[in-house]
């Protein structure tokens, strides 16, 4: 390999989940010959200290990676793409008044 | 079954504090081996690895010798700093210097695959803080056997480390069998179930279990000689390379006695 580690070498990116529930985020990696081995560095790294309640453990090389800026950021507007640009409140109230439900606002008060 | 160490008769509790310096003793002077590790073992990862477990054995036998403090009144720091290096009741394995990583890993799985059988056994003790602490230990040792089994195996699977490996395993098969050397009073505690059974037949079931997992990787088990050695003296040699080492982790409670921090 080109940056002069050992030739089975593999970058392994570890996702931590805090509490059952919760979304898997991604941590950090280690470097591991093996899945086995990677396991085992990834339980050290990020669950010696009981900080983790579920590890994924992902070979750098099996991560399908997206990053063309052509196709995630295209230049022309996108903002109509975004739901901010269609405000539903209105008719939600609307929607809910005549089914006969108080409306958000007045059961908020 | 006893729930403190006030119920126990005399004789049980001399013979218990004995047992649990062995086990106590064997905990921390691998913990403190291994942690040499700590900034040169073969890679990062397994640097932290390596350390981290290490940890865990110094904090298991700070948990024996706080639990031996309740049996002897001594202070749980002065039992493990406190002693000169021949009051030390490690198993004659842990009297040899961290050497190569080879020797490590032999040492450790040989041992780790022994502590597991004990821990199994005392995890059933009629000294229930003691069932009750091997059973938490028994929760993180399992950890320290997978990591070891993974480098056993892959050591074994290389040319020049199965044979390092071999020597190494060679060397310490005697010393290793000195685990289950028996404890002095140990049929006292038989007979109440504080051990709930004799080192032999415990010694006999652990050569059961590695026997084959290292035949079947081409590493050598004991030998008739290995088998034979007198076990009477295992928990009470010591060595030039234990000295050393005892020299090292003592040296800063040495620095001043009876400091906290």
């Amino acid at each position: 390999m080109s940056d002069g580690s050992p030739p089975h070498d593999r970058v392994w990116e570890v996702f931590r989940q805090e509490a059952e529930g919760d979304p898997m985020i991604h941590s950090g990696n280690v470097r591991a010959p093996d899945e086995e081995l990677a396991m085992h560095y990834a339980r050290e790294f990020y669950g010696r200290r009981q900080e983790s309640n579920r590890l994924w453990v992902v070979a750098r090389d099996a991560i399908t990676e997206l990053d063309d800026p052509d196709l995630l950021k295209p230049p022309f507007d996108r903002s109509f793409k975004r739901p901010g640009g269609y405000l539903i409140k209105h008719k939600l109230e609307a929607a809910k008044a005549r089914a006969g439900t108080p409306a958000a606002s007045e059961a908020h008060e | 079954m006893s729930d403190n160490a006030a119920e126990l008769s005399a004789p049980t509790r001399d013979a218990l504090a004995q047992l649990l310096l062995g086990i106590a003793d064997d905990e921390f002077v691998i913990g403190f081996w291994d942690s040499e590790w700590t900034g040169i073992a073969p890679m990062l990862e397994e640097d932290v690895a390596t350390s981290s477990i290490s940890q865990d054995e110094i904090g298991h036998a700070r948990a024996l010798y706080e639990m031996l403090s309740e049996l002897t009144g001594q202070e749980a720091d002065e039992i493990a700093f406190g002693r000169a290096p021949d009051a030390y009741r490690h198993a004659a394995l842990m009297n040899h210097a961290r050497t190569d990583w080879a020797f490590t890993i032999a040492r450790r799985y040989l041992y780790e695959t022994a502590d597991a059988v004990r821990l199994e056994a005392l995890a059933r003790s009629s000294y229930e803080p003691l069932a009750q602490l091997t059973t938490k230990m028994r929760r993180e040792e399992r950890y320290h056997l997978m990591h070891l089994d993974a480098w056993l195996r892959r050591l074994a699977a290389d040319a020049d480390a199965s044979s390092r490996l071999a020597s190494a395993l060679r060397t310490l098969w005697s010393d290793a069998l000195a685990i289950f050397s028996p404890v002095p009073g140990e049929e006292v505690l038989v007979r109440g179930g504080e051990l709930p059974e004799p080192m032999d037949s415990l010694r006999a079931r652990w050569l059961d279990q590695v026997s084959p997992v290292l035949a079947d990787l081409g590493l050598p088990g004991p030998t008739p000689d290995d088998l034979a050695a007198s076990a009477e003296d295992g928990r009470t040699r010591r060595t030039d390379d234990f000295r050393w080492l005892h020299g090292e982790f003592t040296m800063v409670a040495a620095a001043e006695r009876g400091a906290t921090w």
